[in-house]
């Protein structure tokens, strides 16, 4: 047998009121493809992150092939061997996909003092052609798609020369075409003898992609398994200890739901074309489609987050005018955004505050006084009853793990009552236990006859939870589907629905 | 495969064109004045006139070039003023007060202005101090200093005159009609050598990634703390020629000058087109940015604008050329 | 388009203002100041009495002597018929002044004036006389003998020296049982001027009267008895005026101040240049005027002429 790149023993993390990681165990052979799962706040990204330099191990050892040694910082871990794909890229939007690749070992000429950009361009260029990758070295990461940085950054760790790959996450912003690319790429590196790392909540995929599974729970090491041996719901049941699948139940669509929301003829630069749509009462209406399709900007433009240049919007039958947020909340229209840190959150504020944040006027007392017992009821309501992992309602955003965070503005829409809600990739970055417990929440909300509209890029979600589903792709609207009569296939198809008919080259090569 | 050549030289010839028309664009607020001001007055477009606009803005350029680094990596230096005068006071001790030679005088201001920089920069970078708060209190600090050591009164360089040829002789005196002071001609190098340093060094790389993202960077291997001392102190370092350059023009060292001239010089930068969220920015910007104020001032003095309207002028003048710019780089993406 | 519309604006401004009339710019050592705005009504006066154009400006704060060097070289440039011009550093400015001189445009000094032989005169106070007259009074009014402070606002300009030199001087010379124990330098500044006054007053607790030798000095003098608890013990005089120093002086809690003429100052300078430029000779020393003043004549038509809020 081999001996294992990697070997963590009895590893042992704490911060400030949490102990991360509780006596770990971890193996990584040479060219496997080795998945870490587990809830949110299971320990799977601080494991990740003591390899990789940016957190020291408060206690355990670990060993790179077979000899002990110590990460004291991320240019130490490079030096072994290791790079990491962080969740949240790191890249510097500014520059250009060269530079950012070759940060802190930029080619240099006369003696040393002056870049040498055509070096650096040239040498960028090698490594992009060495995966297939068509990225032009010289254009600003901050003006690339969200995949195509997250391939560069792919590029720069691989650049080290890594004989370990960690990926956090890597496929939450890519499309089906994208992941298998991606997966094209890990299957390559496999071969090199790379051993990878891999972090993922989707389940799916990492069925399609892993050898070895290893389960974590709470900080601790639970079981690892060959993904030969086992099966999606044993995994899931070591993960949560539930197996819960939940699913939309069947709602009568041939009685007259009325119409709560209609969309005509939505027009917004080159991004929208004369979208239309219509939301019923007690449904839970499905957005599907790939990256850039115009589903977020939809509902962005119906919410008031972006102006429109044409289109009007009825709700309940009356025509409304939204020109701001403040607009939509009042007509009852709530919008979860996909970017929750962003968008979603004050990270540096409480919970208790986040949860009223959107409705604080009902909160408001004479003179402008927080009533502070009903925010606090309400907080703790909510964490209650969406599951959320704190130690308290005073612990400040940030130091929630993604899918708490999630959880908290989902908290913030219910309070305030919208009777529309655009949920946007609502369980991105959330683990499967707290997924079931959104899912649930969806439903109990379309029965309560609240009207959900749900973004998702994730089919298998798509369709589990819609009753129907409105298929867009490249600002317009392809189709329509009816639960019952839609495939993941047929989605697909109507999501690539492009107006022109000419193919460009590259698309060719990607159905080649 | 053709249609790939074809899109990449597409690519390319766009992105040279709209650069240069990016270039263009930035300084036709400033030719706009130019013209405008040569309309209105016959006596603007003079080459003694000129001169003297060019000498107006070389301090404040120089001040604004070293500020620019500083802001590039999303931070912000209220110091530079002070530290300026601090410089200029420290080099008149040496020269005036200690009779040293000329030379000693310059080396002493650089170094005075980086080591000054230096400690804001820790302050920053290990002490975590925000940058706004940092360098108030290094301005504080540099104005007290300046008061105390100059004891509250000029000091002369009467007794060296080689000390006003610094600023105020010209290498191009050969050219009658054209007298450009070294002030002047210091300023242009300096903007030269340091768009070099910005593009093409390390030192200018790692200062846009700083900027862009810092924490990027740091997990990249690099010392990022390191880094933004060293920019700082290339700043404080400027400022230091700056205090040459102002000192060499009065022939004095005035210990209560400085107040008011970090404005001068971060407005120059943020009309050159510099964000303040980091990032980005050119030495051109800065440079055109410096200009465009004091082409706007004199031109109002020229025109014998009352000094009350003056300032509102150039106030409203300020806010229209940023927003100008802001929209030039919207549609430009 | 709104470029085109300033741009008119611009042009017509300028074209009404410099049609054939004799143009004078005035170059002061502040701006925002209310002494400074006193001189320039007196200018404006005389602009109108001697149908001459004038502008005035000055840098924002008395230490940027590099901005009233371009304030300097901009009005050359627009070749005016006559300068006026107080200096802040008057080293820098010989070079122009020499420019001026060698394309004939007389040059008028005022206020502090300027350390050099181009100017045709100097309309300003006598200050040497004025701070002579403020230790007449003090002299008077502590009655001949005892312990005396002064706080001017610098040591380098023509005002400062002046000022301390009439003062003490004339002290030395005429009222020899009166002991002047400090002499300190505020910078003009409210608070740094207290700050050192209240030491002063700490260390000699038998002061009998304090010397303000400008605004900013002698409210700060005036600050620090007060916070001291010696009204009515320390005797204080001050210079020039300003709101507080008058409502000072009406109180009694000052005992008076020596005024400037600013108003006159302006409006000589201007006579003086329209004058040279008429070939009169003019004298090396133009005297603008001062007063002494307190409760008894503050509302007199004279006094209250060249007082300023």
């Amino acid at each position: 047998m081999a001996e294992p790149l990697i070997s963590v023993r009895n590893l042992n993390k704490s911060f400030p009121g949490v102990h991360a990681l509780k006596d770990v165990h971890f193996d990584l052979y040479p060219g496997e493809v080795h998945t870490l799962v587990g809830e949110n706040g299971a320990g799977k990204s601080t494991l990740m992150k003591v390899l990789a330099g940016v957190y020291q191990k408060d206690s355990g050892e670990i060993l790179i092939n077979g000899k002990p040694v110590e990460i004291p910082n991320p240019r130490a871990a490079q030096r072994l061997g290791i790079s990491i794909i962080h969740q949240e890229l790191n890249l510097m939007n500014h520059l250009t996909a060269a530079q950012n690749i070759f940060i802190g070992r930029e080619p240099k000429k006369y003696l040393g003092l002056f870049l040498d950009e055509k070096q650096l361009n040239s040498k960028t260029q090698d490594l992009f052609g060495l995966l297939k990758m068509d990225i032009d070295p010289r254009v600003k990461i901050g003006e690339l798609t969200i995949a195509k940085q997250q391939m560069t950054e792919i590029v720069k760790a691989l650049s080290y020369n890594a004989k370990v790959l960690i990926m956090d996450e890597p496929t939450a912003a890519l499309n089906e075409i994208e992941i298998e690319e991606l997966f094209g790429i890990i299957r390559h590196l496999r071969s090199q003898g790379v051993g990878i790392i891999y972090i993922s909540h989707r389940m799916d995929e990492l069925f399609r992609i892993s050898d070895r599974i290893t389960v974590m729970r709470d900080g601790q090491y639970i079981d690892t398994l060959k993904v030969s041996d086992t099966n999606l719901d044993h995994v899931i049941s070591l993960m949560v200890g539930r197996k819960i699948y939940e699913s939309a139940p069947q709602i009568d669509l041939a009685v007259n739901r009325p119409v709560v929301l209609k969309v005509n003829g939505l027009n917004q630069g080159k991004t929208l074309k004369n979208v239309s749509f219509e939301a019923r009462k007690g449904e839970i209406l499905g957005f599907a489609g790939l990256m850039g399709a115009g589903r977020t900007e939809t509902a962005r433009a119906v919410f008031g987050a972006d102006p429109i240049d044409s289109g009007e919007i009825l709700v309940n039958g009356n025509k409304v005018t939204i020109r701001h947020p403040s607009d939509a909340v009042r007509h009852g229209i709530g919008y979860l955004s996909e970017d929750r840190k962003r968008y979603g959150l004050a990270v540096g504020m409480d919970i208790e505050t986040n949860i009223a944040l959107a409705s604080m006027q009902s909160f408001t007392g004479f003179g402008g006084f927080i009533n502070i017992k009903a925010t606090r009821k309400a907080g703790t309501d909510m964490i209650q009853k969406l599951s959320i992992r704190t130690p308290s309602l005073s612990q400040k955003a940030k130091y929630l793990s993604g899918g708490n965070q999630q959880k908290v503005v989902v908290a913030k829409w219910l309070i305030r009552n919208c009777d529309i809600l655009f949920f946007d990739e609502p369980t991105r970055g959330i683990d499967v236990g707290a997924k079931q417990e959104i899912y649930k929440l969806l439903n109990e909300l379309a029965e309560a006859g609240k009207t959900v509209i749900m973004i998702s890029s994730e089919l298998p979600e798509i369709l589990r939870m819609s009753h129907r589903i409105v298929v867009m792709c490249e600002g317009r609207v392809t189709g329509e589907l009816l639960a019952s009569e839609a495939t993941q296939e047929k989605i697909m198809k109507l999501a690539t629905q492009r107006e022109s008919m000419v193919k460009t080259a590259q698309e060719r090569n990607q159905y080649a | 495969m053709p249609e790939k050549i074809i899109a990449d030289k597409a690519a390319k010839d766009s992105f040279s064109s709209s650069s240069a028309k990016q270039k263009i664009l930035a300084f036709s607020s400033l030719i706009i004045l130019l013209i405008v001001f040569s309309f209105a007055s016959p006596n603007f477009f003079q080459s003694n006139n000129l001169i003297a606009i060019m000498l107006a803005t070389a301090v404040n350029g120089v001040l604004a070039i070293g500020v620019t680094f500083i802001i590039i990596t999303g931070g912000i230096d209220l110091s530079v003023g002070t530290m300026m005068t601090f410089t200029a006071v420290m080099a008149a001790q040496f020269v005036a007060n200690w009779h040293m030679p000329v030379m000693v005088g310059v080396l002493v201001a650089i170094m005075t202005g980086m080591v000054c920089g230096f400690l804001s920069g820790v302050m920053v970078a290990k002490l975590k101090i925000p940058p706004f708060i940092a360098t108030l209190g290094m301005m504080m600090l540099t104005k007290g200093l300046s008061l105390i050591i100059a004891q509250s009164k000029p000091i002369y360089f009467t007794e060296s005159p080689t000390f006003a040829l610094i600023a105020m002789g010209s290498i191009f005196s050969f050219i009658e009609s054209f007298k450009i002071p070294n002030a002047v001609l210091i300023f242009f190098a300096l903007a030269i050598v340091a768009s070099i340093i910005l593009n093409k060094t390390v030192f200018g790389r790692y200062t846009f990634a700083i900027g862009s993202n810092e924490e990027a960077v740091r997990l990249s291997g690099v010392n990022t703390d390191r880094w933004k001392i060293g920019v700082y102190a290339f700043s404080g370092a400027i400022c230091g020629i700056a205090g040459i350059i102002i000192a060499s023009r009065l022939n004095s060292a005035q210990p209560a000058l400085g107040p008011g001239y970090e404005l001068d010089a971060i407005a120059a930068v943020v009309i050159g087109g510099t964000s303040l969220s980091g990032g980005e920015g050119t030495i051109l910007g800065t440079v055109i940015g410096a200009f465009i104020m004091s082409v706007l001032t004199n031109g109002l003095r020229i025109l014998s604008v009352p000094q009350e309207w003056q300032i509102v002028v150039t106030g409203v003048i300020i806010i229209f050329a940023v927003y100008v710019d802001m929209l030039r780089r919207k549609r430009s993406k | 388009m709104t470029v085109l519309i300033v741009a008119m604006m611009l042009v017509a401004v300028t074209t009404v203002a410099v049609a054939q009339t004799v143009y004078i710019p005035l170059i002061s050592k502040g701006f925002q100041h209310q002494f400074w705005q006193a001189v320039k009504e007196g200018a404006m006066q005389a602009a109108k009495d001697y149908k001459v154009t004038i502008t005035f400006e000055g840098p924002e704060s008395e230490a940027m002597v590099d901005k009233q060097i371009d304030m300097l070289s901009a009005a050359l440039a627009k070749k005016p018929a006559a300068l006026g011009f107080a200096a802040l550093d008057s080293k820098a400015a010989i070079p122009y002044l020499k420019q001026a001189q060698a394309a004939k445009i007389p040059v008028i000094a005022f206020d502090s004036g300027v350390d050099s032989d181009i100017p045709l005169t100097t309309c300003a106070t006598d200050n040497i006389a004025a701070a002579a007259l403020a230790a007449d009074m003090m002299a008077k009014l502590i009655g001949g003998e005892g312990e005396v402070a002064v706080i001017v606002h610098d040591q380098t300009s023509r005002t400062g020296i002046d000022r301390r030199d009439g003062f003490v001087n004339r002290i030395k010379e005429k009222y020899p049982k009166i002991k002047i124990v400090s002499v300190q330098y505020g910078g003009g500044d409210h608070l740094k001027s207290t700050d050192l006054a209240k030491a002063i007053i700490q260390a000699n607790p038998n002061l009998k009267g304090f010397f303000g030798a400008n605004e900013g000095s002698a409210i700060g003098v005036l600050n620090a008895v007060k916070e001291m608890g010696k009204i009515g013990k320390i005797t204080v005089i001050g210079y020039d005026s300003g709101a507080q120093q008058i409502a000072a002086i009406r109180s009694g809690e000052m005992a008076g101040a020596i005024t400037q003429n600013p108003v006159g100052i302006g409006y000589k300078t201007v006579e003086s240049a329209v004058k040279a430029l008429k070939g009169e000779k003019l004298p090396k020393f133009t005297d603008t005027g001062f007063y002494f003043y307190d409760k008894s004549n503050i509302d007199d038509p004279k006094i209250k002429a060249v007082l300023y809020q």
